[in-house]
Parts: structure tokens; sequence; C-alpha cells
């Protein structure tokens, strides 16, 4: 995949000149990055570059010293991660975050907690089950039965309730198999295509994250340091050296 | 074969108290990994309440020596107040122990429930110690007992029931399929049930754990107080009355499964006939022998199969507070 065409609206999601750290020091130092509504845009980087701690910004679990965050024409920095939540932003977590002794339906119904319209609820989750074959066929089965790919696209689905504009995704590969790896980025390929939405997601993985993905940026020591299409970085040969293993 | 069956029936009413009485324990434990070692203590609370609202005013003035309290008393007097039966004051006990478990979250055990499991393990003996022993300051340690008006039995064949413990009975199982309704059916049981599982998720989805874990908290104490209440006819009421429940709590949790009600159900039943069989057929020491009984049970199953024998909200197991 390497379309991407919406260069001219304006950006969905835009961090700018982003500060933040758990200590004194920042890990973070200047960090820009923007999503445009409909793209798949990957976030790699060496242990320590700081791409969980841009997540952990943008969704309000760690402050930021400096910079701003806009989504959607508003600005969000700082904001709580329920407030975010409601703005339009979904997380898929690294960790798993299923609840494991509830059925799929009971997982999804959680993902739209904050709303309380029951019939909306069932609508969705319908809906959600309608994306995703494989989980409407064990919509009674206890989550924690599940395989770790299903459960992956639980977590996905649960993420996909609120209707949300921009889902944040932590190394979606993170203790799967490559071919349950593969099939989580043909899912979410898909489901950009089927139903527009629009990712930012981080990953260890970069060659098969950045296959799957329209955009992508490069983060080292807590900067910015390459970025450009998912093809590019590719083909980039410092990149590759670096984190494609040449 | 009688005795044996009519030990049978006296163990199942037992046991069906047994699971009532542990479900306020196992679903703390289980829901948020504190185990609760004043548990026995809101039992003695609620078995007070009863003999307080059970009891005519005019004999509480007269054994309370409580000065500050006798306007109330004078007052309930005037207006000819008897005393109620000890099952409707239910409807006083149950509010009044879920809004004293809900601040006691709020304020004390909320702050320990991140920490270590010594420190709440710590902080609730504690409690239990105060509790015990405010009440002693209160009601003086001498035994009292709860009276209802419907003594006797049920005769069936040989085998006769008490009518008392038929009604606890039926209410544990009241209380045990209500609860069970609230925690799979509604939107806040579901989200105490999604706090167990996975605390980190539950937060991200937007559920307010210090307000879910409060309210827990309460609804666990007033199920408590409750089977304090169905306890209180059948057995003496005084301040150290709750150690040796908090500990066959300990039993039946590890036999059914942190916060699980079928298993609440299971180990009760399990405990109450081995406690009743042993207490019928030994000679002399059957009843001291049934409490050693059960306790070789709970070592027996931390040994063996310390997940529990049923799978309750949580596997048992000693979780990293993160």
């Amino acid at each position: 995949m390497s379309t991407q065409t919406n260069g001219n609206n304006k950006p969905l999601l835009e961090a700018k000149d982003i500060y933040a750290g758990y200590t004194d020091f920042d890990i973070l130092q200047g960090v820009s990055l923007e999503v445009y509504p409909g793209e798949i845009v990957c976030v790699i980087g060496p242990n320590g570059a700081g791409k969980s701690t841009v997540f952990k910004t943008i969704y309000g679990f760690l402050k930021i010293r400096k910079g701003t965050v806009i989504f959607d024409g508003q600005e969000i920095t700082n904001k709580r991660p329920q407030q975010i939540l409601r703005a339009g932003i979904s997380n898929v977590p690294q960790l798993r975050s299923i609840f494991p002794q509830m059925t799929v339906k009971e997982n999804l119904e959680m993902g739209m907690y904050i709303e309380k319209d029951k019939k909306r609820i069932a609508e969705r989750i319908e809906y959600v089950l309608g994306l995703f074959p494989r989980l409407a066929e064990r919509r009674a089965q206890m989550a924690g039965t599940m395989s770790g790919g299903e459960q992956r696209m639980l977590e996905i689905g649960r993420a996909l309730m609120l209707e949300p504009k921009l889902i944040l995704m932590d190394e979606p590969s993170a203790g799967l198999a490559p071919l349950i790896t593969r099939m989580i980025f043909e899912n979410v390929e898909r489901l950009n295509k089927e139903i527009g939405l629009t990712v930012l997601m981080i990953e260890q993985n970069a060659r098969q994250g950045l296959e799957a993905s329209h955009r992508g940026y490069v983060l080292e020591l807590g900067q910015n340091s390459y970025q450009g299409t998912g093809q590019e970085l590719i083909n980039n040969a410092e990149v590759r050296r670096a984190f494609l293993g040449g | 074969m009688d005795q044996f069956l009519q030990a049978l029936i006296n163990g199942i009413l037992l046991g069906g108290f047994y699971a009532a009485m542990v479900l306020g324990f196992s679903i703390i434990w289980g829901v948020m990994g504190v185990i609760n070692l004043s548990h026995g203590e809101f039992i003695m609370m609620g078995a007070f309440m009863a003999w307080l609202f059970s009891e005519p005013p005019d004999y509480l003035m007269e054994q309370l020596k409580f000065e500050a309290l006798n306007p109330i008393f004078t007052y309930l007097i005037s207006i000819g107040y008897q005393g109620m039966d000890p099952f409707l004051s239910l409807i006083i006990i149950m509010p009044v122990m879920f809004c004293f478990g809900y601040l006691l979250q709020k304020f004390l055990i909320n702050r320990v429930v991140e920490k270590p499991h010594l420190v709440s393990l710590l902080v609730t003996f504690g409690l239990s110690i105060t509790f015990a022993n405010i009440s002693k300051l209160f009601f003086s340690a001498s035994p009292r007992s709860v009276d209802v008006a419907y003594t006797g039995a049920i005769r069936m064949g040989d085998v006769t029931m008490s009518n008392i413990k038929a009604i606890v009975f039926v209410g544990a199982l009241i209380m045990l399929s209500a609860l069970y309704l609230f925690l799979h059916r509604t939107r806040l049981g579901k989200s105490i049930r999604a706090a167990a599982q996975n605390k980190n998720a539950a937060r991200m989805v937007g559920i307010e754990i210090d307000t879910v874990y409060a309210i827990t908290f309460g609804l666990c104490v007033a199920l408590t107080g409750a089977a304090g209440m169905m306890i209180s006819p059948t057995q003496a009421v005084f301040p150290y009355m709750g150690p040796p429940f908090t500990l066959r709590a300990f039993t039946i949790t590890a036999l059914g499964g942190l916060g699980s009600i079928p298993g609440a159900l299971v180990g009760g039943l399990v405990l109450g006939i081995t406690e009743t069989m042993i207490a019928t057929f030994v000679p002399r020491i059957g009843t001291n022998l049934a409490i050693v009984a059960s306790f070789s049970i709970l070592v027996f199953i931390l040994i063996t199969r310390p997940q529990g024998l049923l799978s309750g909200l949580r596997p048992m197991e000693m979780e990293e507070g993160t």
C-alpha cells in the first residue's frame, strides 16, 4: 500500500514539538507528527526512542511539558484519558487488554462503557461483529479462551465500539506469531479501506508495520529522524541499515 | 440412616448460610485483591444490629447503659415501638452497612489497594481488632441472643428442619442468585467484573476504578451484614464472634475460587456438610474436630489446587498490583 492522497486536507491529529518525560529528564525532545484522515501511520524506532511515550502523552497518561496536541481542530494537550476517549481517539494498548472471563460480546459492550444507550450499544456490537466474522462466530465464548490473534482482533473491535475517528495501536504484533501478525495487519488495512479507519501505530516489527502503512515516522533519542511514505522508508538505505536488518 | 439424613440436611442448611456468609469476603478478594481480615467483624456488626432492632427499647436502655442514647429509647417507648422482626430489620441493616463499607473503602482501603498485600492485610487486621473492641465498649462482652417469633421445626418423616435455618437457607439462595444476576446483567455489575479481570483495561474503557471499588466494598459489607443478621437467631451474639467466620471464609474461598458465586455455594456446602457430619458421627470430640477438619481442608486445597476448585472472577494468584 502506498497510495496517499489526503495531503491537502487538514491533519486529524497534529502533535507539535512535544517535550515529556517520567523524571526531570525529557524522553521526548521535540517530537512532531501528523495523521491525516484515512491514513495508516506507523512510528518506528529503536528501543528507548520514545515511541510508547508519544502514545502516553497523546492519551493523557503522561503530562506534556511543552508542545501541543491538536485533534480534529481541538486542542487536547494534557486532557484526561476519558475526555480523549470522548473526543474520538481509541486505544489498543500493547499489553493484553481484554477481559478474559467475559464473553466476546460483553468485551465489546465494555468498549462503550461511557455510553448508556442500550439500543445503540447493541447496534454497535452487531456492526463490529459484522466487521470481524471470526469474532461473530465466537460471540458467546469467553475471551480468555481465544487465541492470541483473536484476542488482538477483539481489542481492535472493542476500540471501534465508540466510532472513533482515530485508533492508536501500540505494537499490534507484540507477542504474536508472524503469520498472525500478518493477519492482524491485513485486517487493519481492510478496515482502513472499508470504513476509512484512521490508525496511528507503533511497531517494533518495522518492515511489516511500514508495509501496512501509508506513511511512517522514525524516532531516535526522542526526536524525529526520518519520515516519508512507508515504501520510501523501506527503501531508505539509512533506515534499512538501522531498523530493517540491512 | 435417619441420623445420617438428619446430619445431611443440617449440613446443607448450614452450607447455604456459609455460601451467603462468604460472598463478601470472596468478592472483595477477587475484585481488588484485598484479603479482608475484618470480614468476621462485619458479620458481628450485622448480628448486633439485628439484636438492637429486635429488642424492645426499655430492655436496651437497661442493658446498654448509654446515657446519650436514652432520649431515642424514651421516644421509641413513647410511640409504643416494641422491636421488629430481625429479618425485617435487613431493610435497615443492609443500607447502613453499605454506606459504612463504601466510606471505609473510599477513605481508607483505596489508599492501600495498590500497595503490597501485606499492607492491606495489616490494615484489615487492625480494623478487625478495632471493630471488635469498639463493640465491646458499646455492648459489653456478654453474649446476646436474638429471638424470633417463629421458632419450631418442619417435620418430614423422621427428620426435622428448623424453621429459622430453612428461612436462612432460602434467604441465602436469594442473595446468591440476586448477586449473580447483578454482576452479569447490569452495567455496574459488569464494570465490577471488568475491574476484577483487568484493571488497566477497565481504566482504559473509562471505568472509574476507585468508585467501582468503593461500591464493591459497600455491597460486600452489606451482604456480610445481612449474613450476620441471618446467623444471629441461631448463635450467641458477642463482640468476638467474628474470627471463626473469617477463617471459614478462607476455607470456602479456597474451595470455590475467588469471587465465584457457584464456587461459594459448592464450597459452603462442602464445608457445612463436612462439619455437621463430623460433629454428628465422631463421639465426644466431634464438635471441635469439625473445625479442625475445615482447616485441614484449607491446607489440603492450598497444597493441591491453589487456584480453587472452580474458576472465579480471576484465578487465585498473587497478582502484582500494577
